[in-house]
């Protein structure tokens, strides 16, 4: 409400003595009004989801519809006013004027008719010839007099009284009265008849037409405005109060039920406005989904960072754990190393490492990859490190078995209860330039070797290192040792360098172990580090638009020297 | 047993268990993030059947082009309930179908079958073009 403290603009209140009630301006509240009854006010639209003002508040808010209704009341009724007193009086004019026509011939046949029924030459001197021939003249209704004279002028007769002066309200009609063959008339008679009923009659005519006129005016502006109340301002009324709770994004649709029939043209409108409101409100809904969506996005960017900031973090930490790859430098080994997680961290693990007089080189493949993976290639490292260190294993399948255990034993798998599933596939060689002799021992994994006569793959044992396994069941797999001759190579690698998903055919099937054994078959002549960069591309080439499935690691490594 | 069908996705085959027919299928590529999760149900829907089904034929068909080392696992849990159901007597036949020239599939497939002595294990070359 508006807050104006002014006691002249009174609280709008229905049947308020302020409001004009005329017959006109009757009826309906105006539209601000009816509005602030309904409860709609505008003071506060600063409360939160509603709109700006704009357009729509102004045609919804400032119009008095009431104008309508008076516009066509004051522009209708003077002129259907003034053609129906016009067409009346001028009908009352007409007859009045016949009627008066009416009298004054009938005024002028009676007195001829009396005059000649008088004539006779000495008609004044015989009261028994005139007096009841005149006195007849009475009878008539609108008699008001009459005068008879003899030839010389003198009165002879006289009934009723003759005014002095012409009055509208009465006809004269004078006759002669003649005798046949005579020039000079020997009397005459004057009648004079009143027209006091017809003006009477006109008069009444007069009112009748003011009165019908009224009547008509009064059906009429009824029927109109009921008419338009019913039609045009209520369901106006209807649709700007939909609109106001529109403007305050509270959808509401507009319909019309018994009480209100609007005219085709705001039933038109009407719909429209639904249509358009289902419009807003649909895109209100979108545009809320999308917000909501944007929010949700941005949330999961941000966790998105966070955990991508951590891996990355992780990655330093599980980089720094990986051996230098110049380490088996001054042992006389070319190595070269392709390491790369499919998420930053992974599973694959290898180690390089000069024991005393021999090398050692380990390559291992943790389940999962990512970050769990990550968390077995530490258990790992540290159980080498012990198995190396602590225990002095120099011999692979030794060295496998112990990692066997050792593992078990940390991730609980050795029957003390544990979720664990987990292990892992490993393949380790010991270099000894001393004897010129590969040793080698794999568990899942396998070692490939290219020489002149081709490549070779040597299968380490089936299974993993890890896993729960039933019983007091070791692992066991035997040593496979290789006289070296220089410019063999020999390749570690992760089931991830092999299962590279690609469609070399008609049918999608995985590189394998041959697609990888004849590229570095192929490329045998090239430096070791320029190789596996070859290797890459042709790995990339191979899987096209698939994704790579798991973590790659390769370890190359060929003696350069025979000690 | 309500047969079980789950599409495949990018990362978990094609299953269709037709408990009913004594068929079983795995088709696409296995390398869901919980291989555990995806193959527990399954594992479990086929020693309840397994149990309950006294020894009506099985065939059980593979035709994985690409499955990580969880996924074998899981695979190899539910080869040994077969090669239990078939010691028990029950006619049991695993197909595992590889495409021509993929001998990552065709080996793991060989490594498999040296699991079996009583089910039948049958390598199948397939050359046309799908699994």
């Amino acid at each position: 409400m508006t807050p104006d403290p002014a006691a002249e603009v009174a609280l709008p209140v229905i049947g308020s003595p302020a409001r004009k009630r005329s017959l006109r301006g009757g009826g309906p509240l105006s539209g601000d009004d009816f509005l602030e009854l309904a409860g709609f006010t505008d003071a506060s639209s600063s409360s939160p989801g509603t709109m700006r003002p704009g357009a729509l508040r102004g045609s919804a808010r400032g119009r008095d519809l009431d104008s309508l209704a008076h516009t066509l009341f004051l522009r209708i009724y003077p002129v259907i006013a003034i053609v129906v007193l016009a067409t009346q009086v001028g009908i009352a004019w007409v007859n009045y004027n016949d009627s008066l026509r009416l009298y004054t011939e009938r005024a002028h046949l009676l007195v001829t008719l009396t005059a000649q029924a008088i004539a006779r030459p000495d008609w004044s001197e015989r009261p028994d010839v005139y007096t009841t021939q005149v006195q007849a003249l009475t009878l008539d209704p609108a008699f008001r007099f009459v005068r008879a004279w003899n030839a010389e002028g003198g009165l002879v007769m006289s009934i009723g009284e003759m005014p002095v002066r012409r009055s509208i309200e009465l006809i004269r009609a004078s006759a002669a009265i003649t005798l046949a063959g005579q020039a000079k008339p020997v009397g005459s008679l004057t009648l004079g008849l009143s027209t006091e009923s017809l003006r009477a009659n006109a008069e009444k005519q007069a009112l009748l037409a003011v009165g019908a006129s009224l009547v008509l005016m009064l059906a009429f502006v009824l029927t109109l405005h009921a008419n338009v109340r019913k039609h045009v301002l209520a369901p106006l009324k209807r649709l700007l109060l939909a609109m106001r709770e529109v403007e305050h994004k509270r959808w509401s649709t507009v319909a019309f039920d018994g009480a209100i029939r609007a005219s085709n043209e705001i039933d038109v409108i009407s719909s429209a406005f639904n249509r358009m409101v289902e419009g807003l409100r649909a895109g209100d809904e979108a545009k809320q989904l999308l917000a909501e969506l944007e929010l949700a996005h941005a949330k999961l960017a941000e966790a998105n960072r966070q955990v991508m900031e951590s891996i990355g973090y992780a990655r330093r930490i599980q980089t720094s754990v990986l051996p230098d790859r110049m380490a088996l430098a001054s042992a006389g080994l070319d190595v070269a190393v392709l390491w790369e997680p499919l998420h930053q961290v992974g599973g694959d693990y290898f180690w390089l490492e000069r024991l005393g007089d021999v090398s050692l080189i380990l390559v291992a493949d943790c389940t999962g990859h990512g970050v769990p993976g990550a968390f077995i290639t530490l258990i790992v490292a540290t159980a080498l490190d012990r198995v190396l260190h602590e225990r002095g294993l120099r011999s692979p399948a030794e060295i496998l078995a112990a990692l066997d255990e050792m593992v078990r034993v940390q991730l609980r798998q050795d029957g003390r209860g544990s979720d664990s599933d987990d292990g892992l596939d490993c393949g380790l060689c010991i270099w000894d330039p001393e004897a010129g002799r590969l040793t080698f021992a794999g568990a899942g994994l396998s070692l490939t070797s290219v020489t002149d006569t081709g490549v070779t793959r040597i299968r380490g044992a089936k299974r993993g290192l890890g896993y729960p396994r039933h019983g007091s069941e070791r692992f066991s797999v035997g040593n496979v040792t290789l006289d070296v001759t220089p410019g063999d190579t020999f390749y570690l690698m992760t089931d991830g360098i092999t299962d590279q998903m690609g469609m070399p055919g008609t049918q999608r099937r995985l590189l394998g172990h041959r697609g990888v054994a004849d590229i570095l078959l192929r490329t045998r002549k090239e430096e070791l580090g320029l190789q596996i960069e070859t290797l890459e591309a042709e790995l990339a080439a191979y899987r096209g638009a698939e994704t790579r499935r798991d973590d790659m690691t390769l370890v190359a490594f060929r003696p350069t020297q025979r000690v | 047993m309500d047969r079980i069908q789950i599409p495949a996705t990018p990362r978990s085959p094609e299953v269709d268990f037709d408990f009913t027919a004594g068929r079983f299928r795995l088709s696409g590529e296995s390398y869901p993030e919980d291989a555990a999760a995806f193959f527990g149900p399954l594992l479990q829907s086929l020693r309840t059947h397994l149990a309950a089904s006294g020894s009506d034929p099985i065939v059980f068909e593979v035709a994985l082009v690409y499955f990580n080392s969880s996924s074998a696992k899981a695979l190899m849990n539910l080869f040994m309930r077969l090669e239990d159901a078939a010691g028990d007597g029950r006619r049991v036949t695993i197909r595992w179908l590889h495409a021509e020239g993929d001998e990552t599939i065709a080996e793991a497939g060989e490594d498999f079958a040296s699991d079996f002595s009583h089910a039948r294990f049958d390598l199948v070359e397939t050359s046309q073009t799908g699994d």
